[in-house]
C-alpha cells in the first residue's frame, strides 16, 4: 500500500508542481502572486478536450494516441502561453507602478472573468475528457502504475528539466535571473524587462496548460471551476519551496502530493485538503522563507 | 464614454421600472428551486422542465383559480447558504408554493424559510430522513427516504449479492453520509457481513486514488457509496485503474447518464437503487412522450418534479385559495393519480409508498447495432 500511495502522490505532487512553477516564476519577478494562473491551468484542460475535438471532427480521431495527446499538449500550451501573455498586457502592466494591491485585485478579477467566460461558453456541465489510453498499466508488487500515470511523471519531469535549462544555460535565462534579482538595475545594463516579463508568462502558462491537459487525461473529468481549488493548491506547494524559487516550486508541489496522499492514506482522507494547508501553517511559523527560500534583504 | 454611461444608467433604471410593473399582474406564481448551473446543473434542469411541462399544461387548461401560472427560478448551485438566499427571494417574490430543492444539504435549511412564511414546499429529489421529521406541516417530498434506501441497499448487498466484506464511501454531505450511515446501520444489524472501511471524501478533488488505496488493503468484495454522480463516476474509474476487483453498490445520487460517460466500462456491474423504471408505470405514458417531444431525454428526477408540480397545483385548485396553510392541508389530504402512480402523503410529508429497486449497469445493443452502456432494472 505505501508504494502505491507513493505513485499516486507522486503523480498529483508533479501536477501542483507545474503548476507552482507558473506562481513562482512570476512572483520572483514582478512579486506579486498571479492568482488568475489557477484558470489558466482550467483553460488548458478544456483546450486539451477542444483539441481533441477538432481532431476527431476532421476525421483524424482514429489516429495513435500519442499523436492526438501530442497535438492536445501543443495546442493547449500555445493557447494558453498567448492567453497568459494577453492578460499580463492588460491587466497587469498597466499596474506595474500602482500601489502593490492593485495587480493582486487585478489578478483576482482576472480569475472571476475567465471563470465565468468559460462556464458561459463552454456550459456549467462537466465535459468528459476522450480516453486515449487502456487504463491498465504495470504491476509492481501489490502497487499498480497506469500508463497515463508514467505519461504525467514523464511528461512532467521531461518540461521541468527543460525549464531548468532554459533558465541556467541561456541568454534569456540568464536575463531573467536578472530581472528577478533587481529590475532597475537589469534595465540599466540593457535587458528589455517588458519581453523578459512576458516571456515569464509565457512559460508559467504553457506549463499550467500542460498541467490542465494532463489532469484532464487522469481524472478523464473538467469542469470550469477546477482552477479554484488546483490553484490554491499550487500556490500552497509555491510558498512551501520558497516563492520565487524554481526548484522550490517542483519540490514544494511533490511533497504536497505525497502528503496529501499518505495524509489521505493512513490518516482520514475526510481532511484531505486539510492536510497541505496544516503543512503550510507550519511552515510558516517555522521557516516562513520556505524549504529552499532565501531569507528576504530588507527593501528600502 | 459618458454618453454610454448614461444610456447603461437609462437601462437600468428601465429594467427596474419594468420589473416593478411585472408584479401587478395577475399571476400565480410557484417557485422551482435548484442547482441550474455548477456541476449539478443537469439535475436541477430535469427538475426545472419536469415542472415546466406540469405548468405549461395547466395554463393550456385555463391556469388556476383563473390565473395563469408562472415559475420563479432559484439557483441554489447546491450550496446551503445559496439555497437560504434562494428561499428567501422565494418568498420576497410572492410564490405560493415550491418545488425544491434538489440535494437535501439545500432542502432542510430552506425549509425553515418556507416554514416560517407558510409555503408549501414539495422537494422532488431530497431523500434525507430529517427534512420531514421536523415537525413542519408545509414539507412534502414526492421520492422515497436514505432510510428506506440505506435498508434496502444492506438487504441486497447481503441477500442478493451475498458479499461479507464491505467498505463503505461517503462525500460529506448531507444526503451522501446520510445515506451511507443508514446503509452502515443495518449492515451492522447482520452477523452475515461486516464493515471493513469507513471513509469520507472531499466532493469536487477529483483524485481518490489515495483512499480507494486504502480500501484496497482492507480488501472489500463490495464499495458502497453515499453520493452523487461525479464523484460515484470517478471512484468506480479509479477503483478499475487500482486494479479493485469489488462491486460498487450507490444509491439514487449516482444513477444519471453522465455517470457512464465519467466512468466509461468501468462502470459495468455497478449496482444503484433508485425508483422503478418510468417506462415501466402505465399512467406515465403520456408524460413520457411530451417530454421527450418538448425536453429530450428524460432526466431520473423529471418525473418527479412533474408529479410535485402537479400536486401543487391540484392542491391550490381544491383548497380553492393562495393561503399556504389551506394549501398543505389539501396535500396532506391529495390522493394523486399521476406519473409515478399513486402518490398519497403520510403526516410527516413522506409519500405512503417508496418503491426502491435495483439497477444495474450493463451494456446493451442500440438501434444501429453498436454496444452503449446503460442502466437496465435487475430482476
Amino acid at each position: 500500500m505505501f508504494l502505491q500511495q507513493l505513485i499516486n502522490g507522486l503523480t498529483v505532487g508533479s501536477v501542483y508542481a507545474l503548476i507552482a512553477i507558473g506562481y513562482t516564476m512570476v512572483y520572483g519577478i514582478l512579486e506579486f502572486i498571479n492568482f488568475a494562473h489557477g484558470e489558466i491551468y482550467m483553460l488548458g484542460a478544456y483546450l486539451g478536450i477542444i483539441a481533441i475535438g477538432l481532431l476527431t471532427a476532421m476525421g483524424l480521431g482514429n489516429s495513435s494516441a500519442f499523436l492526438l495527446l501530442a497535438f492536445a499538449f501543443i495546442f493547449a500550451m500555445v493557447f494558453c502561453a498567448f492567453y497568459g501573455v494577453t492578460i499580463e498586457r492588460l491587466a497587469y502592466r498597466p499596474l506595474r507602478r500602482a500601489p502593490r494591491l492593485a495587480p493582486l485585485l487585478s489578478a483576482l478579477g482576472v480569475s472571476i472573468f475567465l471563470q465565468n467566460f468559460v462556464m458561459v461558453t463552454q456550459g456549467t456541465r462537466n465535459k468528459v475528457f476522450p480516453q486515449l489510453f487502456a487504463q491498465n498499466g504495470f504491476d509492481l508488487g501489490n502497487a499498480k502504475i497506469t500508463y497515463i500515470q508514467i505519461m504525467i511523471l514523464v511528461t512532467s519531469i521531461l518540461l521541468m528539466v527543460g525549464l531548468t535549462l532554459f533558465v541556467n544555460k541561456t541568454k534569456m535565462g540568464k536575463a531573467m535571473r536578472a530581472t528577478s534579482q533587481d529590475q532597475k538595475m537589469a534595465y540599466l545594463v540593457g535587458i528589455d524587462v517588458n519581453r523578459v516579463i512576458s516571456v515569464t508568462f509565457l512559460i508559467g502558462s504553457a506549463l499550467g496548460a500542460a498541467a490542465g491537459v494532463m489532469v484532464a487525461l487522469y481524472y478523464g473529468l473538467v469542469n470550469f471551476h477546477i482552477g479554484y481549488t488546483a490553484g490554491l493548491k499550487a500556490f500552497t506547494a509555491a510558498v512551501l519551496g520558497g516563492i520565487g524559487n524554481i526548484p522550490g516550486a517542483m519540490l514544494g508541489g511533490i511533497i504536497l502530493g505525497l502528503v496529501e496522499s499518505l495524509g489521505a492514506g493512513y490518516l482520514s482522507s475526510e481532511y484531505k485538503d486539510a492536510y497541505a494547508f496544516i503543512i503550510l501553517v507550519l511552515l510558516l511559523i517555522f521557516r516562513p522563507q520556505g524549504i529552499l527560500g532565501e531569507r528576504l534583504k530588507e527593501r528600502s | 464614454m459618458k454618453k454610454s454611461l448614461i444610456i447603461l444608467c437609462a437601462f437600468l433604471i428601465g429594467g427596474l421600472i419594468s420589473n416593478c410593473q411585472q408584479k401587478k399582474e395577475n399571476l400565480t406564481k410557484i417557485g422551482v428551486c435548484a442547482p441550474l448551473t455548477g456541476d449539478q446543473a443537469k439535475m436541477g434542469n430535469d427538475i426545472l422542465n419536469g415542472v415546466k411541462l406540469a405548468v405549461e399544461e395547466w395554463n393550456t387548461k385555463g391556469g388556476i383559480l383563473g390565473q395563469r401560472i408562472e415559475i420563479a427560478t432559484g439557483d441554489d448551485r447546491h450550496d446551503p447558504k445559496e439555497a437560504i438566499s434562494v428561499a428567501h427571494k422565494m418568498v420576497n417574490e410572492g410564490v405560493i408554493g415550491v418545488i425544491g430543492h434538489f440535494n437535501s444539504s439545500c432542502s432542510i435549511p430552506a425549509s425553515f424559510v418556507y416554514h416560517d412564511a407558510s409555503i408549501p414546499q414539495i422537494s422532488p429529489a431530497s431523500t434525507n430522513p430529517q427534512l420531514t421529521s421536523q415537525g413542519f406541516k408545509n414539507v412534502f417530498r414526492t421520492c422515497g427516504r436514505d432510510d428506506q434506501q440505506g435498508s434496502i441497499g444492506a438487504e441486497f448487498v447481503i441477500n442478493e449479492l451475498r458479499k461479507k466484506r464491505i467498505a463503505v464511501l461517503h462525500d460529506k454531505t448531507t444526503y451522501g453520509q446520510g445515506l451511507a450511515d443508514e446503509f452502515k446501520k443495518n449492515i451492522g444489524k447482520s452477523n452475515r457481513a461486516s464493515i471493513v472501511a469507513y471513509e469520507g471524501i472531499v466532493q469536487g478533488s477529483g483524485d481518490y486514488k489515495a483512499v480507494l488505496t486504502k480500501l484496497k488493503s482492507r480488501r472489500p468484495e463490495v464499495v458502497y457509496f453515499g453520493g452523487v454522480y461525479p464523484e460515484g463516476g470517478l471512484l468506480v474509474k479509479q477503483m478499475r485503474e487500482l486494479g479493485m476487483k469489488a462491486i460498487f453498490v450507490s444509491g439514487d445520487g449516482v444513477i444519471d447518464p453522465e455517470f457512464l460517460r465519467i466512468a466509461g466500462d468501468a462502470a459495468l456491474g455497478t449496482f444503484l437503487s433508485f425508483g422503478p423504471s418510468v417506462k415501466e408505470i402505465p399512467h406515465a405514458r403520456h408524460f413520457i412522450e411530451s417530454y421527450e417531444e418538448k425536453y429530450g431525454e428524460i432526466g431520473p428526477y423529471s418525473v418527479y418534479a412533474y408529479d410535485a408540480a402537479n400536486i401543487l397545483l391540484s392542491s391550490i385548485q381544491s383548497a380553492g385559495s393562495t393561503d399556504g396553510e389551506k394549501i398543505s392541508e389539501a396535500i396532506h389530504n391529495i390522493r394523486h393519480e399521476g406519473a409515478l402512480g399513486t402518490i398519497q402523503f403520510n403526516a410527516n410529508g413522506d409519500v405512503l409508498v417508496a418503491p426502491y429497486i435495483f439497477w444495474v449497469v450493463k451494456k446493451i445493443k442500440t438501434e444501429d447495432g453498436k454496444e452503449k452502456l446503460n442502466f437496465v432494472p435487475y430482476t
